[in-house]
């Protein structure tokens, strides 16, 4: 096969797999008229949210660029175009994915920018996943309380309770199984290291954290151990369906009732309308189950923040408009229009907002915001994502992959801590691993 | 020295467009490589705040060598190459020589067959093989599964197997078409001598035929082991499909991820270089080696 050229071209690609192929942006002219501010996102029904800003205001006018999703997306588009010093003033981020723009320098600190009104609008616990080493990188949107959605019409028909702890979801499990052999009581996603982090952050598991001015990773400790082997048992036992999440297997068992919950943020209600749109009145959304029902806590699984990019020029302007997002009652709705979302906004004053414009029907009636503001008020403080969190995940990733080939969440754990460890080395940063 | 006038403007006008390329396509990136290998953004402490480009020596070496992921994919290319080179070489050797040995019929014919291969684009055969290989879409896994034979060509024990088949696939023909051509290098006479002698069909081809093109054979055998070292199309399409082929499954998709997945461009470099050092001493052995073996 390799002939000489090939052979060439190959060993050259080794060594110019480092130049880096970047896209343009150019920001469009804004001489004389109102400052114009560049916006990269990839989130959903984000237009009218920007058309709504553009109506308002006169000095400042954002221009909206919709990027693509996944990690390839705009996370990619945004890392090149920040070497190449064309990126926008403006990205939504995934809450995981801040901390490397914040590490890269490629997002602006804007601790100084937030003033006493502002921090008070938004939740502690959001601000604290946008805040390292004390400094504020990013504005929160969204926090998402990991929430408990199930068939209340299959729990009923097998007369099995709703898990209030995890122990009663292991009972469930085994209950539904034995009462219909072909239902399974969830899916473990083989595809989803933020799942598996929602449910070590309840169990008080510290994947990274920066104790002592430093990274101290602990993937392996007996809370992790405790929530992979609790995993590990139920899908040893058969107990779940073992499949990636968003893939074809897991919208069938959605769609045809194989499958009897779904555990996920609260955004995921409307995602859920979505998927399994003829399951309406028949679902309905739980607690997540407890570890220790006396000290009740919660993960988070998904969110988006907003961040300035530290070349932007036009910094305050930008912050402006990431204000108005992330409190304005206006911008909210916005959102919500362009079809149901059911985030659960960061400014507890939007709750409102966001209950009014979200259909219920779908869950019988029941006020799902409500048990959205239960549970965004137990998620804890503490949580941080590592400085390379897109590449821990899909290690992590990678090893959920494996089960299916005798692998284990543990050892998947435990590679992820492993092979994070080398990157943060290389940047010189200071790392212990536990 | 003596020239013809006009050799020298010959050879410039030659020589100069592949200097050229040479230069601007592999010893330019090279060096440029090798100059960000020593260099990484750096950080002190929780490194928030804090990053600047700045000379780390050979940390980012240090790093590569003892990152478990990228010795894993240097071991999984290991294991690719003791499977694939053995039967790429011994595979198109037979194909020649049953081509030269002027039992196969239709030779032209067989010879365009087998070539064919070749002309279609590593990354297009790689989607075709995907589609063939995933279960569900593939007609031939649908076909086996109707008789009850049930595979997972994408599964832990053929996964290696499954990428050899297609790079054999894609290499079988061009190969054969070197030794072919070797083969009908060797001179008359020396088959002669070989029939006087009492010798058979078989017996020629081992004992004769193949000593005489065992250069062809070291040449295919070196390409074949740097072209496989550098194995990224191929397991970069299967990752689509089989959750096994991870992101830094081979030294080349390591180091595509360190600078695109992980912004590490010191690292990417570092790892580039030590595959261009492993290139060139593994090249260099199998010469040595091959050389030292035709002299005894």
């Amino acid at each position: 096969m390799p002939h000489r050229s090939r052979v060439l071209a190959g060993a050259v690609a080794a060594a110019a797999l480092t130049l880096s192929a970047c896209s343009g942006a150019a920001p469009p002219p804004s001489a004389g008229g109102p400052t114009v501010i560049t916006y990269w996102s990839s989130l959903r029904g984000t237009q009218p949210v920007v058309d709504a800003f553009n109506a308002t205001h006169t000095d400042i006018q954002v221009d909206l660029e919709v990027t693509p999703t996944g990690t390839g997306g705009t996370n990619a588009k945004l890392t090149n175009a920040t070497r190449a010093g064309n990126a926008p003033d403006v990205a939504t981020l995934e809450y995981n994915a801040l901390p490397a723009f914040a590490l890269d320098g490629a997002v602006l600190d804007v601790t100084d920018r937030i003033d006493d009104r502002f921090r008070a609008a938004l939740l502690p616990q959001a601000w604290d996943q946008t805040t390292f080493d004390g400094r504020v990188y990013g504005v929160p949107l969204d926090i998402e309380p990991m929430v408990l959605f199930y068939r209340r019409d299959l729990f009923e028909q097998h007369g099995i309770a709703v898990p209030t702890t995890w122990a009663e979801f292991e009972q469930a499990a085994r209950e539904i199984k034995a009462a219909a052999p072909d239902v399974r009581l969830g899916t473990f996603f083989t595809n989803s290291a933020p799942h598996l982090a929602g449910f070590a952050d309840q169990a008080g598991a510290r994947w990274f954290s920066t104790d002592g001015g430093r990274w101290n990773l602990d993937f392996t400790g007996p809370a992790s151990t405790r929530v992979a082997q609790f995993w590990q048992r139920l899908v040893d036992d058969d107990l779940l369906q073992v499949a990636p999440g968003s893939s074809q297997q897991w919208n069938a068992a959605i769609a045809n009732g194989t499958v009897a919950t779904y555990i996920d943020g609260a955004w995921a209600a409307a995602a859920l309308m979505r998927s399994a749109p003829g399951g309406a009145g028949t679902w309905a959304a739980a607690p997540l189950p407890q570890w220790d029902p006396a000290h009740p806590r919660v993960g988070v699984k998904g969110g988006s923040v907003f961040a300035v990019t530290a070349g932007s020029d036009h910094p305050a302007e930008a912050m402006e408009f990431l204000r108005w997002m992330v409190t304005d009652p206006e911008a909210f709705r916005a959102r919500l229009s362009s079809g149901a979302s059911s985030m659960y906004p960061a400014a507890p004053a939007l709750v409102g907002v966001a209950d009014e414009g979200f259909d219920r029907s779908y869950f019988g009636g029941q006020d799902v915001y409500a048990l959205f503001r239960e549970q965004a008020a137990i998620v804890p403080e503490g949580w941080v994502w590592g400085p390379r969190m897109t590449a821990t995940n899909q290690i992590v990733q990678e090893g959920l992959a494996r089960i299916r080939y005798g692998g284990t969440v543990l050892e998947a754990l435990e590679r992820a801590q492993e092979e994070s460890l080398p990157d943060m080395r290389a940047l010189g940063l200071a790392v212990v691993a536990r | 020295m003596t020239t013809v006038p006009g050799q020298r403007t010959a050879v410039t006008v030659l020589l100069v467009p592949f200097a050229l390329l040479c230069l601007g396509v592999f010893v330019v990136p090279a060096g440029y490589a090798i100059y960000l290998s020593f260099f990484s953004t750096s950080h002190s402490g929780l490194g928030f705040g804090t990053a600047r480009t700045v000379f780390v020596g050979l940390r980012n070496f240090a790093v590569v060598l003892t990152d478990p992921s990228f010795l894993r994919s240097i071991g999984v290319t290991l294991v690719y190459i003791m499977v694939f080179i053995p039967l790429l070489v011994a595979g198109s050797l037979l194909m020649a020589l049953l081509l030269d040995s002027g039992l196969a019929r239709g030779r032209r014919f067989a010879q365009t067959v087998l070539f064919l291969p070749h002309a279609i684009p590593g990354i297009i055969a790689a989607i075709i093989w995907l589609y063939l290989y995933t279960p569900g879409i593939s007609p031939v896994l649908a076909g086996l599964a109707a008789a009850d034979v049930r595979i997972d060509l994408l599964g832990e024990t053929l996964l290696i197997p499954s990428l050899v088949n297609i790079a054999l696939w894609g290499g079988l023909g061009y190969n054969t078409v070197i030794f072919y051509a070797a083969l009908q290098a060797v001179p008359r006479e020396v088959m002669e001598a070989a029939a006087v002698d009492g010798a058979g069909a078989v017996r020629t081809a081992l004992r004769v035929k193949v000593p005489m093109v065992r250069a062809s054979v070291v040449t295919v055998a070196m390409f074949t082991l740097v072209g496989s070292l550098q194995l990224f199309t191929e397991p970069m399409l299967l990752a689509q499909a089989t959750p096994l082929v991870g992101a830094r499954f081979t030294p080349n998709m390591y180091i595509f991820d360190a600078a695109f997945n992980r912004s590490n461009y010191g690292l990417a470099s570092a790892a580039s270089v030590l595959l261009l050092v492993l290139c060139c001493l593994l090249s260099y052995a199998v010469a040595r080696f091959s050389s030292r073996g035709a002299r005894s």
